[in-house]
């Protein structure tokens, strides 16, 4: 049947000037396949969205053409409008006449926007209605890491309903934070307390992941403990792996130096032979990414400064203070009496007598300075934990230059990967100052309650599908998907083919370029549709 | 004619119109959900139709909203340069560039440039 196209062209509350609508109606009607064009002027409004349902089912139309704004601001709500006109929505080809040809132009720009729907007309002409489905998903989620992200997430989702399994690699909970409360600010007792008491999180210590597979609703994990294994299945996955520190390698740590953490241990210790009269903190961090370091120097320095009142002098590169809170710790830290020495050149360090001499070259004064201490502490490097490179192979997912989890997109999904369903909070996505840890383990829980907190993720169904008649499984798609989406089903004869899952589909199309056997086709971007829409420009 | 990523290049496009920065007018658009959409023959199908320069326009490098889509764009575009070259497309271009949805003076200059190019050739009508 010869499809029957009804195209509307809106001039946007009269903001298209320089396009003659009346000449435009009249050429637009000439192309084949159109069975009617109508004007409009507030074609997103209600008053349009009416007129044109009813002239949709009054002159029995199949497809639409809309010549307006970008679909970028208003498709949905046309999308909207042909559904309850009980057409599929997905039956339109918008034509941005708007943004792309009317403000980019000066003059009568009547002639572009004609050839500009031409090209929606011929796209309009093979278009396919695609159905939404509802997927029912497994409400379970899987916390990887039982630190203070890794808790604070497992807390916040089980307040939303959704059980939460946590897994912890060492015996018991806390992470890094159980002992060392006072060097970040973040207190664990009180969560680990609260995940006790709580029946709908499940703790799992001594325990690691082994294997990954499935989609978003429906992860099928391998977890290991001790020697037993067993599989699970959970909708969703929060990795809070966090961090390892490395010494500096120059500096052996011995009684005279130390690194924050040792720090922290002996300023927590009761019975400590005698406070250190002097202490110096050397600190050479000068990148972009040294925010925990600096918290933990800030931390450590303020403590010892008030609970053994020593002198302390802080030799540092640069001290980060963009998080949250930092640039007023680092104010207290100088009011307190912390004397911060700034170097470009690295500080020679040397032993004397049982105590450290830092010499350095102090660059506001340009004058050398040399402070003989009775404690060194020494930077150490952040580095990803241990186990971070063979779960982001496992997972399909990227890491950073130095190792750390990357988030899909830094600005837009910071603590999403680039698959479906799994997320990334707290330090394993580099280190961060604390402040930041609670904002992703918020947008992480928030994501994943969005995600599974209906029980059901409502997906277009095949919007890109497998021809099996035409794949040959060379399995070229499933290497290529970024999004892990592609997985194999077998067919009637027993072979193989891929098969796209719509839960995991981002539609990006990569594939369908990709298939040598074109055996992928992707509705509205198909290889049809494109080129009709490139044949359009041949012909004026 | 222009293949620009809906992620992008779209909506920088978007922009330069809401901005009121003047592009040749005869540049095409074609929306794909990722510059990664784009095949050799989509390109080699836009000059045959008619067009004097083709060009993938995408997310910038290491931003792309599918990881690999604008790498792959680029080694699409190459290949689709030296069969252009092969069928004797001379003063015909293809390229491919990278720009962020907020970049419209980019998307503007982008085109520009391209459409200078293919003056210069005398290949615009």
């Amino acid at each position: 049947m010869e499809p029957r196209i009804g195209v509307f062209i809106c001039d946007c509350g009269g903001s298209i000037k320089n396009i003659d609508f009346s000449q435009a109606r009249e050429k637009a009607a000439k192309i084949p396949d159109v069975a009617f064009v109508e004007l409009s002027s507030d074609l997103c409004l209600k008053e349009g969205e009416q007129k044109m349902s009813s002239s949709l089912k009054a002159k029995n139309i199949d497809r639409v053409v809309i010549a307006a704004c970008s679909p970028e601001s208003k498709k949905h709500v046309f999308q909207k409008a042909l559904e309850s006109a009980g057409l599929n929505g997905h039956l339109l080809s918008m034509v941005n006449i708007r943004e792309q040809c009317s403000w980019a132009h000066e003059g009568d720009i009547t002639e572009k926007a004609l050839q500009m729907v031409r090209m929606g007309v011929n796209k309009a002409r093979s278009l396919k209605p695609i159905e939404k489905e509802e997927i029912s998903v497994n409400k379970d989620v899987l916390v990887v890491g039982g630190g203070f992200s890794g808790m604070s997430s497992a807390i916040q989702l089980s307040r939303l309903g959704l059980r939460t399994i946590l897994l912890e690699r060492e015996s018991a909970l806390g992470g890094k934070n159980r002992d060392l409360e006072d060097l970040y600010g973040l207190k664990t007792s009180s969560l680990i307390k609260e995940i006790e008491g709580n029946k709908d999180i499940e703790v799992l210590t001594s325990s690691e992941v082994v294997k990954v597979e499935g989609k978003v609703g429906d992860f099928t994990v391998r977890i290991r403990r001790g020697t037993e294994e067993r599989s699970r299945v959970f909708g969703g996955i929060v990795f809070a792996t966090g961090y390892e520190t490395g010494g500096d390698s120059q500096l052996k740590p011995g009684a005279q130096i130390t690194s924050p953490n040792g720090l922290a241990y002996m300023l927590q210790a009761s019975n400590l032979g005698g406070k250190p009269r002097i202490i110096g903190f050397v600190f050479d961090s000068s990148d972009e990414n040294s925010r925990l370091a600096s918290v933990a120097t800030l931390n450590s320095a303020l403590t010892a400064k008030q609970k053994w009142d020593s002198e302390v002098y802080v030799f540092c590169k640069n001290v980060k203070v963009d998080g949250e809170g930092l640039e007023s710790l680092y104010r207290e830290a100088r009011e307190c009496g912390v004397v911060f020495v700034k170097f470009e050149e690295k500080p020679k360090i040397s032993a004397q007598d049982g105590r450290v001499k830092i010499e350095a070259k102090d660059v506001l004064v340009g004058e050398g300075t040399a402070l003989e201490c009775d404690l060194l502490i020494a930077e150490e490097n952040f580095l990803p934990s241990q186990g971070t490179e063979t779960l982001s192979s496992l997972l399909n997912v990227r890491t950073d230059s130095r190792g750390f989890y990357q988030e899909e997109n830094v600005h837009l999904y910071p603590v999403s990967s680039e698959r479906k369903g799994i997320f990334f909070v707290g330090d394993c996505r580099g280190d961060s100052a604390p402040g930041r840890v609670l904002t992703d383990v918020s947008s992480a829980v928030t994501s994943l309650y969005e995600l599974l907190g209906p029980g059901k993720i409502v997906v277009e169904r095949d919007k890109v599908k497998v021809d099996p008649q035409k794949c040959r499984t060379c399995l070229t798609c499933l290497r290529a998907c970024p999004h892990s989406a592609v997985g194999l089903t077998r067919v009637e004869n027993g072979r193989e083919v891929a098969e796209i899952w719509d839960l995991a589909c981002d539609a990006c199309g990569i594939c369908t370029a990709l298939c040598p056997a074109k055996a992928i086709e992707f509705e509205g971007y198909s290889d049809q549709q494109i080129l009709a829409q490139i044949e359009a420009i041949g012909v004026s | 004619m222009a293949f620009c990523c809906e992620h992008s290049a779209y909506s920088a496009a978007d922009l330069a119109g809401r901005l009121a920065l003047h592009c040749p007018e005869n540049l095409r658009v074609i929306p794909v959900p990722c510059a990664g959409r784009v095949d050799t023959l989509h390109i080699l199908k836009a000059f045959e139709n008619g067009a004097a320069a083709v060009l993938v326009l995408g997310c910038e490098e290491g931003a792309c909203h599918h990881l690999t889509g604008n790498t792959r764009a680029k080694e699409r575009a190459k290949h689709a340069e030296v069969l252009l070259k092969e069928i004797g497309g001379n003063g015909r271009y293809v390229a491919m560039s990278n720009l962020s949805p907020n970049a419209p003076h980019k998307f503007v200059t982008i085109v520009d440039e391209m459409n200078e190019r293919i003056k210069k050739s005398g290949e615009v009508r």
